[in-house]
Order: C-alpha cells, then sequence, then structure tokens
C-alpha cells in the first residue's frame, strides 16, 4: 500500500515526472522512426506495426498524453498546494492518479500500433481510453479544486487559474469532441464532423496544453528569479482573452475546406486577435525581467521554462500568420504545419515541461539535481534539434507549398524534399539524445540518496503585483 | 480589481466555453442544409468499398493524403473542387492535414487495379521517388477492399472512369493474348492518325538524351525496367505486362513516325492497362526528350528532328543538323 499509494507530500508528483520522462523518451523514438521512414521508406521491414502511418499517431498520443501531460499533472500537484498555501487534498488519491493515468497510455500504446483508431486527428484513442481520460481528468479536477477550497491565501494566484480552468476546459473539450457521440467513434457524420474534430483539435493544443504550460511558467519564472509578475490586470486580460478567442478558431485549419464562409472569417479575426493574450502573457513574466535577465539562467529548469516562452512567441507570431487566407494558399497541407506543431509541441509546451521536472523535482526531493551538466548538455541538443526541425520542415514546406502553387504535381516534388527530411532527421537524432539524457537525470536524480538541502526561505510565488 | 476565485474560474469559463461551442459547432451543424444534401456526385459505398475505408483508416494513409480539392489545385483530382455534400452519410470524413501524397479525393478510376496492387506492394516499383511506406503485408481480401475503396472515390465521376478502364481492358487483354504483334497493332491503332505522322521534333543533343534518361528513370522505370525490357520489379503485378520496348524495332514502325507515337502514348497512358498518363506530370518538352530516350536507347529507331516537322521544337541548338525554317 505504502508503495503503490503513499501519503508522503510530493510522491505523486515526483512519480508523474517520471513518467513523463520516460514517455518523451518513448514517443520521440517512434517520431525518429516516422522520420527515418520519409527518408528511406523501405530501410525497416515491411511490418503494419512499424508502418508510417501506425508510428505517427503513436508518435502524437504519447508525446501529447503521455509526455506533456503527465509532466504538466506533476507540476500542478506541487504548484497548486504551493500558491494556495495548503497541502494536497490527498496525496493517496494523487498516487491513484498516477497508476491509472500511466495505464491509460500503456493502454495507447497497446492499441495504436494494431490499428485500433478512430482515425480521427489527435482523437485517435478508441473509445473506452477516451472515457477513461475523462475519469483520469475528473480525479485531477477534484484535486486541485479541493486543494483550492482548502486554501489559507486569500488570492488566488494566476497560475492556478490556468491550471485549474486549464482543466475543466479539458474535460469538455475532451468530452464534447471526442466521446459522447456514437459511442464507436465518437464522431459526428459528413462535413460536420470536420468542425467538431477541429474545435477539437485545436482547443487541445490551445485548451488543454497552452493554459497548463503558461500556468506553469507563471510560476516558475517569477519564483525563480524573485521577481513579482509585471501586473494582476494583464493577466486577467490574457487569460479571459485565452478562452474566448482560443476558442473560436478551429476552422482556422479548414480554410480552405467547404465548410461555412462566416466560420471561417470569425476563425482569421480570433487568430489574430489572439496576438493580444499571447503578449499579455509574454509582457506579463517578462517585463520584470529587464534589468535581472541573468537570474534567468541560474536554474536550468527556469532556463527551459524561459526558452520555451521563446518558442511560444514565435508560435504565437507564425499561427496567425498561418491563418490568412492568402498565406495558407501556400502553406496549408505543407510541412511547414508540421514545423508549427513542432515548435509549439516541442519547443513550448515541451521545454516547459522538462523545465518544471527539473525546477520542481529539487524542490519536492530538497536535494539537487543529479546533474546540472548533463541537463546544460540536453538543453543545447533539445534547443539545437528544435530548431533543426523547424528550420528543416520550414524549407521543406516553403518549397512545397510554392511549388504546388505554381501547378507543380506532388510527385515532381519529393526528389527536392529528401534532404530536408535528412536534416530533420539528424535533429530528430540530437531531440532523442536529449531525451535519453533526460531520463537518466530524473532517474538519477530521484533514486540518489544524499543529504537534502537547507528547507528554502520565503515563497515569492504569491507575490502578485496588485 | 477583479478577485478571482475558483467559482469564477471554474464555473465561468465553462459557461463561456458551451457557450461558445454552440455558436461555432452546434450552429453549422444546424444552418447549414448544404452539407446535409448529397452532391450530384456523391454516391453511397458498398460493403466491401467501406471495408477498405475501414483499413484506410487503420492503416494511417490519413496522414500522407488528404480527400479534398482546394480552388487553388493541379494535381490528380484538379477537375473537381470539393463540395460540402460529398462527405454525406460519411463518419469522421478523412480529410486530412497533410498532404505528403497526391490528394485522393478523386482517386477513382486513375489508375487500374494491377497499377494498385504494384504500388501497394512497393510503391517504389510504379513510382521510384516515392517515400510512401510498402504495404506487402496486405492479403489479398484487404487489396481487394482498399483497391475498391480507392477506386471508389470520387463518386459518379469516378464510377465513370472506372467503367471506361474495364471497357478499355477486356480489348488491351485480349490483343495481349494474341500475341505480340497483334499487341502493337492493337496499341498503334489506338493512336490517332495525326500523331503517326508527327516525328519528334526535338534533335537528340546529349543533354537532351541525358535529360531523358533521368525522366525515365524517375517515371518509368520500375515498370519497364532499367534496360526497357519490360522487366522492372513492377511486372509480377501487371497485366498485361508493361511493354518490351526492344519488340517495337522488330515490329518496326512502318510508314509512322516514332516521336509522335511514342508522345501520345506517354501523354495519354493506355486507358485499361497499368500504363498511367503522364500529361500532368511532364511538360511538352519532357515528354519529347523521355520517347527520344526512348527510341534510341531501347527501339533503336530515331526520327529525332527529321522531315515532316509538325511542331517546332522549343529551342534549336546552334550544332545540330541545319534547320528549315517553315513558313516563308
Ligand atoms: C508516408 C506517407 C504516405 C502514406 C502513409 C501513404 N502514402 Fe500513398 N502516397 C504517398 C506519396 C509520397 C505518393 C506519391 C508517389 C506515389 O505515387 O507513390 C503516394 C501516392 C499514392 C497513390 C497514387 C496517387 C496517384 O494518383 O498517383 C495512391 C492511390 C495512394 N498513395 C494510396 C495510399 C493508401 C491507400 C495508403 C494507406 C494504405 C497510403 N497511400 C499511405 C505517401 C504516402
Ligand atoms: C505502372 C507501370 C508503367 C509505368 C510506370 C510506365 N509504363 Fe509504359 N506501359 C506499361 C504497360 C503495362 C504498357 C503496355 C500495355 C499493353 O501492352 O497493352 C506500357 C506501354 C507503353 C508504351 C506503348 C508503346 C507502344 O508502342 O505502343 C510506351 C511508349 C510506354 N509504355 C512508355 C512509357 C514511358 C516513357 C514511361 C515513363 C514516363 C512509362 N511507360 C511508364 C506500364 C507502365
Ligand atoms: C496565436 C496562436 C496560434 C495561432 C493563430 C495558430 C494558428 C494555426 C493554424 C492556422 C494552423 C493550421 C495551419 C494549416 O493547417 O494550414 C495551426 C496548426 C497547428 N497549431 Fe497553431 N496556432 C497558434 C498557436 C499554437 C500553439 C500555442 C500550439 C501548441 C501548443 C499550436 C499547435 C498547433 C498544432 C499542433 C498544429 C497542427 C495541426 C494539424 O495537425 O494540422 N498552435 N496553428
Ligand atoms: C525526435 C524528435 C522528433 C521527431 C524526429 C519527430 C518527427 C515527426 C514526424 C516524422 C512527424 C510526421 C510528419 C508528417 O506527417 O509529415 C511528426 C509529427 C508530429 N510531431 Fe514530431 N517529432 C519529434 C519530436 C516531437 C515532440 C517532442 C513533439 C511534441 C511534444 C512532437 C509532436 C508532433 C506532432 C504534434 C506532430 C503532428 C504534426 C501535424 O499533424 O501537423 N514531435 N513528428
Amino acid at each position: 500500500m505504502n508503495f503503490l499509494l503513499p501519503n508522503e507530500p510530493g510522491s505523486a508528483a515526483r512519480r508523474f515526472f517520471l513518467s513523463s520522462a520516460i514517455w518523451l523518451l518513448v514517443g520521440v523514438i517512434f517520431g525518429l522512426i516516422g522520420a527515418i521512414e520519409m527518408v528511406d521508406p523501405d530501410l525497416f521491414p515491411a511490418h503494419e506495426h512499424l508502418t508510417f502511418g501506425r508510428m505517427r499517431p503513436l508518435h502524437i498520443n504519447i508525446l501529447v498524453f503521455g509526455f506533456l501531460m503527465t509532466a504538466f499533472f506533476g507540476g500542478f500537484l506541487h504548484v497548486i498546494p504551493a500558491v494556495c498555501r495548503t497541502k494536497l487534498i490527498s496525496e493517496r488519491l494523487a498516487n491513484f492518479a498516477v497508476w491509472f493515468y500511466n495505464a491509460i497510455v500503456v493502454a495507447a500504446l497497446a492499441t495504436l500500433p494494431f490499428g485500433l483508431t478512430q482515425g480521427r486527428e489527435y482523437a485517435e484513442l478508441i473509445w473506452g481510453i477516451d472515457i477513461a481520460i475523462l475519469a483520469a481528468v475528473a480525479v485531477l479536477i477534484f484535486l486541485v479544486f479541493g486543494t483550492i477550497a482548502r486554501r489559507t491565501e486569500s488570492l488566488l494566484y494566476v497560475s492556478a487559474w490556468y491550471i485549474g480552468g486549464g482543466l475543466i476546459w479539458t474535460f469538455f473539450v475532451f468530452a464534447v469532441g471526442n466521446v459522447v457521440w456514437q459511442a464507436p467513434h465518437g464522431s459526428w457524420m459528413g462535413i460536420h464532423d470536420q468542425i467538431l474534430l477541429w474545435f477539437y483539435g485545436h482547443n487541445v493544443v490551445g485548451l488543454v496544453v497552452t493554459p497548463q504550460a503558461i500556468g506553469l511558467a507563471y510560476y516558475i519564472i517569477p519564483r525563480a528569479t524573485r521577481t513579482p509578475i509585471y501586473s494582476h490586470s494583464l493577466s486577467l486580460i490574457g487569460f479571459w482573452m485565452l478562452i474566448v478567442m482560443y476558442t473560436h478558431t478551429g476552422t482556422h485549419h479548414l480554410l480552405q475546406a467547404p465548410v461555412p464562409q462566416w466560420l471561417k472569417v470569425l476563425s482569421i479575426v480570433n487568430s489574430i486577435s489572439l496576438i493580444v493574450p499571447v503578449f499579455a502573457f509574454l509582457t506579463n513574466v517578462w517585463l520584470p525581467l529587464k534589468d535581472r535577465f541573468s537570474r534567468v539562467f541560474r536554474d536550468v529548469g527556469a532556463k527551459m521554462v524561459f526558452t520555451g516562452t521563446i518558442w511560444y512567441f514565435i508560435v504565437c507570431l507564425q499561427g496567425p500568420y498561418h491563418s490568412l487566407p492568402s498565406v495558407q494558399r501556400v502553406t496549408h497541407f505543407t510541412q511547414w504545419v508540421i514545423a508549427h506543431s513542432h515548435i509549439a509541441l516541442l519547443g513550448f509546451g515541451g521545454f516547459i515541461a522538462m523545465g518544471a521536472t527539473y525546477y520542481i523535482l529539487p524542490i519536492i526531493l530538497k536535494r539537487d539535481l543529479y546533474s546540472r551538466l548533463l541537463a546544460d548538455f540536453q538543453y543545447w541538443l533539445m534547443l539545437i534539434g528544435t530548431l533543426g526541425i523547424f528550420l528543416s520542415l520550414t524549407f521543406a514546406g516553403l518549397i512545397q507549398g510554392e511549388a504546388w502553387l505554381m501547378g507543380e504535381v506532388v510527385y515532381r516534388v519529393l526528389p527536392e524534399l529528401k534532404i530536408y527530411f535528412v536534416v530533420r532527421g539528424i535533429a530528430g537524432v540530437m531531440v532523442v539524445t536529449g531525451a535519453v539524457l533526460f531520463v537518466i537525470n530524473v532517474l538519477l536524480t530521484i533514486l540518489r540518496k544524499t543529504p537534502p538541502l537547507p528547507v528554502e526561505g520565503s515563497e515569492a510565488e504569491t507575490e502578485v503585483a496588485a | 480589481m477583479i478577485h478571482m476565485n475558483a467559482r469564477i474560474v471554474g464555473i465561468g469559463t465553462a459557461a463561456i466555453l458551451v457557450l461558445i461551442f454552440f455558436a461555432v459547432v452546434v450552429t453549422p451543424r444546424y444552418t447549414n442544409p448544404m452539407a446535409d444534401q448529397p452532391s450530384m456526385n456523391h454516391r453511397a459505398r458498398t460493403a466491401i468499398e467501406e471495408s477498405g475505408r475501414d483499413l484506410y483508416i487503420s492503416l494511417g494513409c490519413q496522414y500522407c493524403h488528404s480527400q479534398y480539392i482546394r480552388r487553388i489545385d493541379w494535381d490528380t483530382g484538379a477537375e473537381r473542387i470539393a463540395q460540402a455534400g460529398d462527405y454525406v452519410g460519411e463518419y469522421a470524413p478523412q480529410l486530412g492535414s497533410s498532404r505528403n501524397g497526391p490528394d485522393l479525393s478523386q482517386q477513382g478510376g486513375e489508375h487500374t487495379d494491377d497499377w494498385h496492387a504494384a504500388h501497394f506492394y512497393n510503391p517504389r516499383y510504379t513510382r521510384p521517388e516515392s517515400f510512401m511506406p510498402p504495404f506487402s503485408y496486405l492479403t489479398g481480401t484487404e487489396l481487394a477492399g482498399i483497391t475498391a475503396y480507392l477506386q471508389s472515390l470520387g463518386g459518379h465521376m469516378a464510377d465513370q472512369r472506372v467503367a471506361r478502364q474495364w471497357q478499355w481492358r477486356g480489348q488491351a487483354t485480349a490483343a495481349y493474348e494474341a500475341g505480340a504483334d497483334a499487341n502493337i497493332e492493337w496499341l498503334h491503332r489506338n493512336v490517332p492518325e495525326g500523331w503517326l505522322r508527327v516525328p519528334n521534333p526535338y534533335p537528340i543533343t546529349e543533354a537532351s538524351f541525358l535529360r531523358g534518361e533521368v525522366i525515365y528513370q524517375r517515371h518509368c522505370l520500375g515498370c519497364h525496367g532499367p534496360v526497357g525490357d519490360g522487366q522492372g520489379p513492377a511486372v509480377r503485378f501487371i497485366y498485361p505486362p508493361p511493354l518490351n520496348f526492344t519488340t517495337l524495332n522488330r515490329h518496326g514502325i512502318e510508314g509512322g513516325a516514332t516521336g509522335g507515337m511514342l508522345y501520345y502514348q506517354i501523354m495519354n497512358g493506355i486507358t485499361g492497362t497499368a500504363m498511367p498518363y503522364f500529361k500532368r506530370e511532364l511538360e511538352s518538352e519532357k515528354i519529347w526528350d523521355v520517347s527520344n530516350y526512348v527510341a534510341k536507347q531501347f527501339i533503336g529507331i530515331v526520327d529525332a528532328n527529321t522531315e515532316p516537322r509538325g511542331i517546332d521544337a522549343a529551342f534549336e541548338p546552334v550544332d545540330s543538323a541545319p534547320v528549315q525554317v517553315r513558313g516563308n
């Protein structure tokens, strides 16, 4: 019982972090296999469990639902009690969530390679697993809101808005996008389903990954640099505009498809307006650092989280740009969109997830990271790898898009792309190597028995500028 | 200053979310009757086609292939822009988000079943530059299902193309089975008279020959083979098999021009057989180049740059034989 469901504070967060690191490694290996197959499709034996069409959903689902989500869960099991100045409502229940959620990811691993899929992007997991995810999210909602209800700090810090809100949105988005209609595949009929799917698909990144990553960044950057955020009003603007704007933008994935025109217009307008909440957040965490910038680099975790916010900046300039119909004539269907996905989920989400792991683990364990050097090395591998993926796919995408627009057929453009796919593969090897170092570092940090550090001084996390 | 608390965060935002969900997802569903009306081209699928669709989804074809044609497209299927009514009655329509391979929404009738068999076994057999994964492990029934599904894509228009393929297929098979000479005679009978009188307007220069070679390697090798004997790796799957170009020499090309005949057949393909058309992939000059290459390298009968000149070449190399200027 005490091994399975320990009551020790921080045990659940720690286990979530460890599982996250392992899922990162598993997920990027599938990504690398896919990338290699795009360079040399006959390298691996022709086998259905290894084919690109199975690797790709496996890659995405393991990384989004395995790597990113577990790291975020681990992060807020620590952050929520910290900003509420209380204890987690039930550590045992949180530990139950660890096992339960990991069982879900294992179930994904055990179904997707066998072609058990709903066939909808980001909603591939079969219905039974979807239900289980809803149950797991419900448990986490209970843990988070239960803890918030017992808070001793009267101000609710902005991290808690994003984390609590983000979980509720996750539950809703998942339920309507994926679960409640027509049990076996959770979809609507006809073109309506695409509108539903991209409402869902877009919100998986916008209302599931984004708020959780932002919530953690709002906690870690001010705390690590001992600098309060810039303005409470900006937090409010960023938060409310995120929920209002992001939800309207799903149709920017369908700008060239036969869906109603007014929906397209609405999605474009909102996509561009999204710059406001993005900059509200960035201003809030960046501006106070203007003359203490070097503090960011003291902690490797904070450094990664900060880098994640830079990626966020780039992603959210690229995104509105790609939402313009005249730009999308070139970019849609090309690898440039996949470049965007990678700086979004690996650059922004992934760096914040890894940074949160490195920042919070030492606090929970009350001892240093196993190796700062290893972590720094991983940081550079991952950073260069992500840049490599982004740049190579950007070039490939521009070549594709321009050539198609000029009347070139898909087949004739293929020889042009090869070199960029090779570069992407090399960049991928760097990310995979980084992931190996990450697993080693996290594992050894947890296993190592060293005397605890002196207890931390006063907490900075609730210093909200009024 | 707004004081945020759990109730605002939880219930307030959830209310906004529900509201917006109704606005942007539920409203379009009930205010867009066009999307529930089958388009003129739409038809329901048969059971075997549905089984192929399930396989398509389970093998993840949708991650590389889209299924809708946009206003700006030129490639396969571009003759018909997608309409909302094309997807009526389909669960989880596979519009796709990435085009690593061509759009498949109008795939039906573009290729014959034997082309698909070779292509699925290993896409490099019919398309040497492809990076589509091999599907050699599919069983006979699976292959039949997924091919039937591909042939159904494009609704009634696809059905017409498929019917035309089958009609010609009967003739092509009969001609092939009647022997090599009869086959070639049948093949040439289907080339319009005019084309049989057009020699290749392009002189064979070193540059154009090399270009022809590259085109051959990128497009033709898998079927017609590296030496043009029709023994490329795809041959096991294709019936009637790819033409052995060297037999054309024996057959002679009496009274006709090799260039125009080859041009016509490469441009249009041979309907009913696996021989695809190349008019989308290759511009005019490239087809002339590969015709010259095939004629010189494999057939051994070359009429490049000879009389009567039906068409002027796009360029006249200074070091080639003197060229007569037509007109004045
Ligand atoms: C890794 C990406 C990838 C996957 C996965 C993939 N394809 Fe392809 N496909 C391509 C590429 C690239 C081409 C263009 C070159 C060629 O014809 O092979 C192509 C071409 C095709 C064509 C020929 C289109 C034409 O008009 O010439 C068909 C048909 C096709 N694919 C069907 C499928 C089916 C069915 C599946 C799933 C079982 C599938 N593809 C999976 C990449 C892919
Ligand atoms: C998928 C296989 C395939 C590919 C690829 C292919 N062919 Fe063919 N080709 C065939 C088949 C099959 C026939 C013969 C049909 C018959 O005998 O009825 C044929 C016939 C021909 C003929 C007819 C010759 C005559 O005298 O009637 C020409 C010319 C030809 N191919 C040229 C080419 C060229 C040039 C390319 C590349 C640009 C090419 N083919 C690519 C399968 C292919
Ligand atoms: C200002 C904010 C953003 C805007 C306006 C935006 C816009 C877009 C657009 C227009 C596309 C579709 C491109 C196409 O298919 O042609 C897209 C794709 C995508 N975006 Fe963003 N984006 C934004 C931020 C983000 C963030 C923060 C994330 C992740 C955390 C993200 C993740 C993705 C992913 C994964 C895709 C690929 C979807 C697919 O599979 O096709 N985006 N984005
Ligand atoms: C080793 C590093 C990685 C490699 C080599 C890699 C490779 C790939 C490949 C080959 C694809 C398919 C692209 C296509 O269909 O054309 C893909 C898609 C995707 N990858 Fe990765 N990936 C890596 C890391 C990551 C990470 C860490 C994440 C997120 C946390 C991620 C998220 C995604 C997403 C969301 C897509 C879908 C893109 C879309 O639909 O537009 N990848 N990746």
